[in-house]
């Protein structure tokens, strides 16, 4: 009746002009029913998964850049000389594309976005009926549904309908189905379900994909991570964020075996907060420290300069262990940087890489290059420091006082995991219910004949030869216990 | 116990081979049985054709019992091996592959109990068979784990759900070949394309949520030992395209029109997926890089 009635006012609205409100209305409903149609339908969904499958595909097979790059204009560009011999003259299109940011382009958030609406249009499309089916199933049904029913059987029997009814609903209740009787005068109706909170399964799938979103976004909007935290064993870092801690590093230890691939990376670490010891712990891969809503992890390792500053007066102005973080671009040099800010200047520590010779940078020494602090800083002074010697350069005494190792960690904060894990849960969960537990649903009719009772059953599941073998057995159960093994 | 474990694969291949050998000779008989059946007509050379079809279902019965053989001796070489390494026999690209044939032969005996469907064994007993025989190509060596790998809980949980998964999609893909194989009125020797997809869409219905299982478990011990759930890992990435490829046939299949030849392409899509997945890491790096091969 509903359905009539909304069909004439669109009709009504096509006949008139649309330049008044009322029109207008109308045609927005127009827009947002045709919208709501195209996010419920199944083929929206199919589509946009396959287009996020395609765009994963891309994903795989195209180098991709670190994410970290994303923000450094000349980083990136970098990047991109270094995969040119790769891509050739197709470089600057795949750039162009957002081909090697894929998963921050606009094409994979525009997808995210569709799917996420078409997930949610779907799930809200759908829920109400399944909740019907499951909690007020329909337990009667007429003479034609049988006819139409895709499983459907009708048995005679000698017997009074009470007694065919009992047998029906013993072969039910024998498959573990629920079973609910009603009586219409002479009539009985059987309904019989089994597993009937398993298609919920979809829509507990459907919005625990939502959840993962959701998390994800919150994790990127209020979260932070940093990916190269390194910390001179015997210094202290600021973590910053504005999470007031600071990390120190004991120790760090990286064994082998004998076969030479390592067997284990160990940080002996303490976490202040605003000064004050708040956690200690030997992190390791795969034993991260937790502390409250912050985590750090092992990553990586490398050899740092423990370097010390005096001013002309003597006062120490830097005292601490600098790691050689980085790796110049033709790989024979280890390059750490260190800020002075009271006297305006970046210092680079450059050590020579391991299995590299400089004849400028002998064994036990290090080079300082010193520059003005600022974007067009200029190269003041730069000297080969050896170990233990103070060394004048830009006014300043540079002792180079001994090689540590840096342990490389990784720091983040997450508040979105926690909907992700909460999601990764679900969706096991209602994937594993929806398929795993099918539901089933059938219908008997019994009605009293002169020579004993009529028995109909039927059921609506299509195209499953396993349950339809399981039907007809049922079936033969049943006319078995009625009628007897001859059949008559 | 290495030397055991490799006896154990070796009498595994050696089992499987003879069971593919005899389902193909089984199929063969069967069809020049039933050739003959259909010129010779009734009477003339009926007993030729019983012996040919008693023969054919006899050699099928001993494919089925050297298929348990190789699933036993299978089983045993992975159990030997567990002993001798002390963790999951999982670490490395020899473990992977006799870990997924393994699959595929569990997978395989459990639907042919179920189905009785023996042609699936001509798509699935080649693909298992060729796992088993490229795992003797490459190194064998148990080599201590490296840091990220050490966490024998999630190490044996996340690879042995993937086994399954892998095994499930190996099934369907075997049903898929045979549906896009039998022609639309049904051939007789193969199975008919309404049991074919259901067997397809009963393997997916169990391999999907295992690859969903082991996609989380292995967020979970990325945030562990990488410091993030996801990070876009090659190989990640392409367990998602595999699970998107399975998702959409899940939904296809419902698409009125769909069900069918087309819904069926999905799960030959899912299969190259899932060797790409599988496989991948071997070509495009990244952080699953444990294969012991470089």
């Amino acid at each position: 009746m509903t359905r009539t009635m909304r069909t004439q006012t669109n009709a009504q609205a096509h006949r008139e002009p649309t330049d008044d409100l009322g029109g207008l209305a109308t045609s927005f409903a127009d827009i947002g029913a045709r919208l709501w149609h195209l996010f419920i339908s199944m083929r929206t969904g199919l589509a946009l998964m396959l287009g996020l499958a395609a765009l994963g595909l891309i994903g795989t097979l195209l180098a991709q850049a670190d994410p970290a790059l994303q923000g450094d204009r000349q980083a990136y560009a970098a990047w991109l000389e270094s995969v040119r011999p790769r891509y050739g003259g197709w470089t600057g299109v795949l750039d162009a594309l957002g081909l090697f940011t894929i998963f921050s382009s606009i094409w994979f958030r525009g997808i995210i976005v569709l799917l996420a609406t078409s997930v949610l249009a779907c799930s809200a499309n759908r829920a109400p009926h399944l909740w019907r089916l499951a909690v007020h199933p329909r337990t009667n049904v007429g003479e034609s549904f049988f006819a139409h029913a895709p499983l459907s059987a009708s048995i005679a029997s000698p017997t009074d309908p009470d007694v065919a009814l009992a047998e029906v609903r013993a072969a039910f209740r024998a498959r573990h189905f629920r079973t609910i009787v009603s009586r219409d005068g002479d009539t009985l109706h059987l309904y019989a379900d089994r597993f009937r909170w398993g298609p919920f399964g979809t829509v507990i799938a459907h919005l625990s994909l939502i959840l993962i979103l959701a998390g994800a976004l919150i994790g990127t909007a209020w979260g932070f991570r940093n990916n190269g935290l390194a910390v001179p064993v015997g210094s202290r870092v600021e973590v910053g964020y504005g999470t007031g801690l600071s990390i120190e590093a004991k120790s760090f230890t990286d064994s082998y075996y004998t076969n030479g691939s390592p067997s284990d990376f160990t940080s002996d670490l303490v976490l202040y907060r605003d000064g004050a010891q708040v956690a200690a712990q030997t992190i390791r891969v795969n034993e991260p420290l937790r502390a409250g809503d912050v985590s750090v992890y092992q990553s990586f390792y490398g050899a740092a300069a423990v370097m010390k500053v005096a001013d002309p007066t003597g006062m120490v102005v830097f005292d601490r262990g600098v790691p050689l973080e980085w790796t110049s671009r033709d790989g024979k040099h280890r390059v750490g940087q260190f800020i002075l800010p009271d006297a305006g200047l970046t210092a680079y520590v450059i050590g020579v890489a391991s299995g590299e010779v400089d004849p400028q940078i002998k064994p036990g020494q290090m080079r300082i290059e010193v520059y003005a602090s600022g974007s067009e800083g200029s190269l003041i002074a730069s000297e080969s420091v050896s170990q233990g010697r103070p060394t004048k350069i830009a006014g300043l005494d540079f002792t180079f006082v001994r090689e540590r190792q840096f342990t490389g960690l990784i720091v983040a904060r997450d508040p979105g995991a926690v909907l992700v894990w909460i999601g990764a849960s679900l969706l096991v969960f209602g994937i594993s219910l929806v398929f795993l537990f099918p539901s089933r649903r059938a219908w008997a009719l019994i009605r009293r004949r002169p020579n004993g009772s009529s028995i109909q059953i039927g059921a609506i599941v299509r195209h499953e030869i396993t349950f339809q073998s399981d039907f007809k057995r049922l079936v033969d159960e049943v006319e078995l216990a009625l009628t007897g093994p001859s059949g008559a | 116990m290495l030397n055991m474990s490799e006896y154990g694969l070796i009498s595994g291949i050696i089992s499987i081979g003879l069971a593919l050998g005899c389902y193909v000779l089984a199929t063969v008989l069967a069809r020049l049985a039933r050739r003959q059946t259909v010129m010779a007509g009734a009477g003339a050379g009926g007993g030729t054709i019983a012996i040919g079809q008693r023969g054919a279902s006899n050699l099928a019965a001993y494919g089925t019992l050297l298929v348990y053989l190789g699933l036993v001796f299978i089983s045993a070489s992975l159990v030997f091996r567990t002993i001798a390494s002390g963790r999951g026999p999982f670490a490395n690209m020899y473990e992977f592959s006799v870990a997924f044939a393994w699959g595929i032969l569990v997978v395989y005996a459990s639907f042919e109990r179920r189905y009785k469907q023996r042609a699936l064994g001509l798509v699935a007993l080649p693909i298992a068979l060729a796992l088993l025989l490229y795992a003797m190509t490459i190194p064998s060596a148990i080599d201590p784990l490296v840091p990220a790998l050490q966490n024998n809980l999630l190490l044996s949980a996340h690879v042995a759900v993937a086994i399954v998964a892998y095994g499930t999609f190996s099934i369907s893909f075997a049903a898929a070949i045979l549906h896009l194989i039998q022609g639309e009125n049904g051939r007789r020797s193969l199975p008919s394309r309404e049991l074919l997809d259901e067997i397809s869409y009963k393997a997916v219905v169990i391999g999907f949520p295992f690859l969903t299982l082991t996609i989380a478990l292995g967020a979970v011990w990325a945030d562990l030992a990488w410091g993030t759930y996801w990070s876009w890992d090659p190989k990640e990435t392409a367990s998602l395209v595999t699970w998107l490829i399975y998702g959409s046939y899940l939904h296809a299949r419902v698409i009125r029109g769909w069900r069918g030849k087309r819904a069926t392409w999905f799960l030959v899509l899912g299969f190259g997926a899932t060797l790409f997945t599988y496989f991948g890491n071997l070509f495009f790096g990244g952080l699953h890089s444990y294969s012991g091969l470089s």
